[in-house]
């Protein structure tokens, strides 16, 4: 086999594993889209259908009154822009906090490091439900709105989170970027967020997409926070709130719908931010 | 650093203040109510009338999840915290005992003069230690759904005991599959383990004469042979005339596949008449619904479901609230909903007003199931009916599901619900 | 002078990093302290949520009502005529006493978790809240099983992410599509492909393929339940780690992959010697975080199995909400914190990950 072959055989074998990942990802996602498009009858259709069918002539068709019917409701268009600030605060304010506290606990020394990292670790150990009606009592008494109780209380799992993660990579930048800034006579403060931070984006940017991802699907603490202020509810919450017209009747076809709706604007802030996931770092840009 | 620690310290600050209310000048009540279409356009509807009549107050009208388990843990929430932000809840029948003393004593609000007027079975249900803590707003009951024309086709009554309907599901299942609908099952109903499962169980107890798990007198009454009985005629329907997934399906799953075409039988709550009829359904004007069968007791037993009014003892405005509440269970209002949402009143007289009649003609038939239900012993059990239901509906999936044998399975039930309750065993209540 | 100053320096360093980590401890204490105190401390107590009654202390008698188990041999059962243990007609097995008569009913109820054999004699585990105990092996198999896997695909899925071909950036979008589905929602989808009857699609897909006749019960039937869910979770998550460990692989500097490949060093070589070893950090972190979440595994469970099978934390909410015993639900609470601090030292240990 020459080369050549070789190397074609290669490229169709690496091209055959990427399109098994590709399937493996988005099928099921794939199904919810094909959900979303079949009326009642048509989901309960045997056997299912690959693509939306008529039950009684087999043709295809589409049923679109899902997505009419999530966008005329007025709770869900809400949902999308609370959730959207909601998520977006929070990972902001995750990302700058944790990035000050991971430059400390992955580049200064002190004592008491370790301790610290468990000790921020520890605050996001516990589940959901059994922290809540104390988050509750914490609310009711600082008297937050419901938008900021969820920014806060999200912090509890984001914060931890973007700490551990920016903390292991500002570990791994090499020590001598550090001195040779030193030696040029700058503070610490200033190794940080001239040279260190912006050498860490790729990490910031995986953080933060993981982090508002984290904050934007968060369904508990958001149906209780928000459960007076009904204004206040964000797109979890609002799915949940989707109903039929009558009591029991679970509207699945709609909730298909929104979930597809939902996952688009992700979708496209990924693609906005996925060529800083690799821009970062170079071996030259360490060597500065 | 100290420049950002005072931007924070202040954010906080700010937002401490951000939600201080205003004084107000209007009693202003809520009321905590479903979400569903049409029910909560009649819930905002009939707070307007109430405003409408009585201009000092104010009602709004806070929507709840659909989803039981979520409003109840959002209701205890607000009343852990003692939260006056709620005055009127819309609660489960099952909820009354256990949350009772976070409610206030409807009877000593004017209910006393009209609970006769009320379903008993529900007044009892509500009434715990002679103190009425909700008001039976709308009411639900099993009911057994069937295939018209099915029935026709192969020449078949609608059955009346458990045994016809097993025979019946049995016959024509097979025929239909012989024509050529492999899908296609007899019987549906809702056997996943959860509180639907109780429901379902207790009336084929029930209507066997097995009693109703725990009397009203605080006996365990689930150990008896009528019980076991029922309870394993049951686990022979499973992959026989029922689907093995039965044993995961909620009342979604089961009606999913009833309007599919692909069920003879389905037990249900009334709501599933409705969506049966709508414009999406496979099944339309080819089924109409009956009482359950009856087991060996020669009753049928439904299990009582629906929704209640209760009044938080945390209120602002206890007056107004329970005024507000004895409004929207009145007469006047229960019809305006019986004819908005098709759901069933709770006041007996309504079963014979022409309007609903007009509008719901199967609702008449209905007010023979009404006046047969059962009760899930949520009142004697209180404040433990959640665990209760929970031995119980366990205990019963796993014989279902085959992993254990009806007789063993009720006497460690027995066993379970004296730890847990500190009750003694005694003969169970028949219809 | 030279020490002075590196002393100095120290101090400073030292006064920075305080000032550094003050926000973040300021936040989490604002936050956190009172709920995780108040966990801690109810585990101790009676308390009913939205209850009346008065709390009392209980010392350790919630944690003891959840983990205490006991062993007990089950005797055979002895026919009276022949004096020899009885033998089942059916199964022609020797016919034990039933567990139900063995175990202790006082102080508390002890139902039985498990039995076994042992050189000829029957013994029964028994346990006060075996649903409890059912639970904590749930969740530790449900964690292993996903972990170990998400992990491997996910490394994978960096893999080739990492390299060079048309198409990355949409790739890198796509790769992330089941970790942006809502969970709650996700749960529901996978719900309904999981149906019973041929309207779900495994059961189409399966029936298709000759398999059944269309009702397998994914859901209920107790040897696919795990594996279903672990499915699931495995799809959803596998697109955290898989960004984390691409991250990750940035990090590496492309020169140690140059260098390697002049010394002739294979592909595979290059992988076991310069990508995992330097990757180990980042697997770390990731590892802990997701060993962290599947420990509280909730919204999954919750759909998909409710009550028929209980994670820890879908046991935690039933006792809360349903059962309403706050004592209770706290002391799981506490019992699944402490096992994800053991899993995090584990972790951090055995990756040598030093947190100085």
């Amino acid at each position: 086999m020459s080369r050549e072959q070789q190397k074609i055989i290669k490229k169709i074998l690496f091209y055959f594993v990427l399109a098994v990942i590709v399937v493996y990802l988005l099928f099921p996602f794939y199904w919810a889209v094909n959900s979303s498009l079949k009326s009642q009858a048509q989901l309960a259709m045997t056997p299912a259908t690959l693509l939306p069918r008529d039950p009684d002539t087999g043709n295809i068709s589409f049923f679109t009154r899902n997505y009419f019917a999530i966008f005329k409701n007025g709770q869900f268009l809400r949902g999308l822009f609370n959730s959207t600030i909601v998520a977006t605060s929070t990972t902001i304010l995750s990302l700058l906090v944790g990035s000050f506290a991971a430059f400390a606990l992955g580049k200064l020394r002190f004592r008491g490091k370790a301790p610290s990292l468990y000790v921020i670790l520890a605050m996001t150990m516990f589940p959901q439900v059994t922290v809540l009606s104390g988050l509750y009592a914490v609310i009711n008494a600082l008297n937050l709105s419901a938008r900021f109780s969820m920014i806060f209380t999200y912090m509890l799992f984001t914060l931890p989170f973007t700490t551990w993660v920016l903390t292991s990579f500002f570990k791994d930048l090499p020590k001598e970027i550090m001195q040779s800034a030193q030696v040029d006579g700058a503070t610490p403060f200033q190794t940080f967020y001239l040279i260190l931070l912006p050498l860490t984006a790729p990490a910031l940017v995986t953080t933060g997409l993981l982090a508002f991802i984290q904050a934007w699907n968060e369904y508990l603490f958001a149906l209780t926070f928000t459960s007076i202020d009904v204004s206040a509810r964000t797109v979890p919450v609002a799915i949940q709130y989707f109903s039929g017209e009558f009591a029991r009747q679970e509207p699945f076809g709609e909730i298909m719908a929104a979930a597809v709706v939902v996952t688009i604007p992700i979708v496209i802030l990924v693609l906005i931010f996925q060529k800083r996931i690799v821009a970062g770092l170079t071996a030259g840009a360490v060597k500065g | 650093m100290k420049k950002y620690l005072a931007l924070f310290l202040s954010l906080v600050f700010i937002l401490s203040f951000a939600t201080a209310g205003l004084a107000q000048d209007k009693a202003e009540i809520t009321l905590a109510a479903g979400n569903v279409g049409k029910e909560l356009q009649f819930a905002k509807e009939a707070a307007q009338t109430y405003m409408d009549e009585h201009p000092d107050v104010k009602v709004n009208v806070l929507t709840t999840p659909d989803l039981s388990n979520d409003r109840l843990g959002l209701y205890l929430q607000f009343l852990e915290a003692e939260s006056p932000k709620v005055d009127v809840y819309q609660v489960d029948v099952i909820w009354p005992g256990d949350l009772a003393h976070h409610f206030l004593d409807l009877n000593k609000y004017g209910a006393k003069e009209v609970a006769d007027q009320h379903f008993q079975e529900i007044v009892q249900n509500n009434t715990v230690d002679g103190k009425l803590v909700a008001l039976p707003w709308f009411t639900d009951a099993g009911l057994l759904y069937y295939r018209k024309d099915l029935l026709e086709k192969y020449d078949r009554e609608v059955p009346k005991t458990w045994q016809e309907l097993t025979d019946t599901a049995k016959y024509i299942m097979e025929k239909e599959r012989e024509a050529g609908n492999p899908d296609f099952y007899g019987y549906v109903w809702q056997g996943d383990a959860y509180e639907g499962l109780t429901c379902d169980a207790l009336e084929w107890v029930f209507s066997n004469g097995g009693g109703a798990i725990v009397n009203n007198d605080k006996k365990v009454s689930i150990n008896n042979e009528k019980a076991i009985a029922a309870i394993q005629m049951a686990a022979d329907w499973i992959g026989d005339i029922s689907p093995t997934g039965v044993t995961g399906m909620a009342e979604e799953d089961a009606r999913k596949m009833f309007e599919a075409g692909n069920a003879l039988f389905m037990r249900n709550w009334p709501y599933a008449y409705s969506t049966g009829n709508s414009e999406t359904s496979q099944i339309k004007g080819k089924f109409d619904v009956a009482p359950l069968p009856a087991g060996d007791s020669g009753h049928s037993a439904a299990t009582l479901g629906g929704w209640n009014l209760a009044v938080s003892k945390y209120s602002e405005h206890p007056q107004v609230a329970a005024d507000f509440a004895l409004f929207l269970a009145g007469p006047r209002m229960q019809k305006k909903r019986a004819l908005m949402t098709s759901s069933n009143p709770t006041i007996k007289s309504l079963y014979d007003d022409q309007d609903i009649l007009d509008a719901y003609p199967f609702m008449g038939n209905l007010y023979d199931v009404f006046t047969n239900t059962v009760a899930r012993p949520s009142t004697p059990t209180a404040p433990k009916y959640n665990q209760v239901s929970e031995v119980f509906y366990q205990a019963v999936h796993s014989v279902l599901t085959g992993e254990s044998d009806a007789e063993t399975a009720v006497q460690y039930m027995e066993l379970d619900l004296q730890d847990l309750l500190g009750y003694e065993s005694g003969d169970p209540r028949q219809p | 002078m030279a020490k002075q100053k590196m002393s100095k320096l120290a101090k400073s360093e030292e006064k920075l990093a305080l000032k550094l980590l003050i926000p973040t401890f300021i936040i989490l204490l604002v936050i956190a302290l009172y709920p995780l105190g108040q966990v801690f401390y109810t585990s101790f107590t009676n308390r009913t949520f939205a209850g009346t009654g008065t709390t009392e202390f209980v010392g350790l008698a919630n944690y003891q009502r959840l983990l205490k188990m006991t062993i007990k041999e089950l005797p055979p059962v002895i026919d009276e005529q022949t004096g020899q243990q009885k033998i089942d007609e059916e199964t022609g097995q020797p016919v034990f006493e039933h567990p139900i008569r063995v175990l202790p009913r006082r102080p508390n109820l002890y139902r039985p978790v498990y039995n076994f054999k042992l050189a000829g004699h029957k013994y029964v585990i028994g346990a006060i809240t075996p649903d409890f105990i059912r639970a904590v092996i749930n969740t530790i198999i449900f964690t292993v099983f996903s972990v170990l896997l998400e992990t491997i695909l996910g490394l994978g899925v960096a893999l080739v992410v990492n390299s060079e071909f048309k198409g990355r950036g949409v790739m890198r979008a796509v790769m992330l599509v089941p970790w942006a589905v809502i969970t709650v929602v996700s749960a529901k989808m996978w719900e309904w492909m999981f149906q019973p009857t041929r309207a779900g699609l495994f059961n189409m897909l399966l029936n298709k393929a000759g398999l059944g006749s269309g009702n397998f019960s994914f859901l209920t039937n107790p040897t696919l339940q795990m594996p279903a869910i672990i499915a699931v979770d495995v799809w959803k998550t596998t697109p955290f780690m898989a960004l984390l460990l691409l991250a990750g692989l940035q990090l590496i500097p492309n020169e140690l992959y140059e260098a390697a490949e002049v010394d002739g060093a294979s592909k595979i070589r290059q992988f076991l010697t310069i990508t995992l070893p330097l990757l180990k950090p980042s697997v770390a972190v990731a590892l802990i975080f997701r060993t962290l979440d599947s420990l509280r595994v909730f919204d999954v469970f919750q759909v998909m199995l409710a009550q028929k099978r209980y994670s820890m934390a879908s046991f935690n909410y039933f006792q809360l909400i349903s059962a309403r015993e706050m004592g209770m639900a706290s002391a799981i609470g506490v019992i699944i914190f402490i096992l994800i601090f053991i899993f995090a030292i584990i972790y951090m240990k055995s990756l040598g990950v030093d947190t100085e």
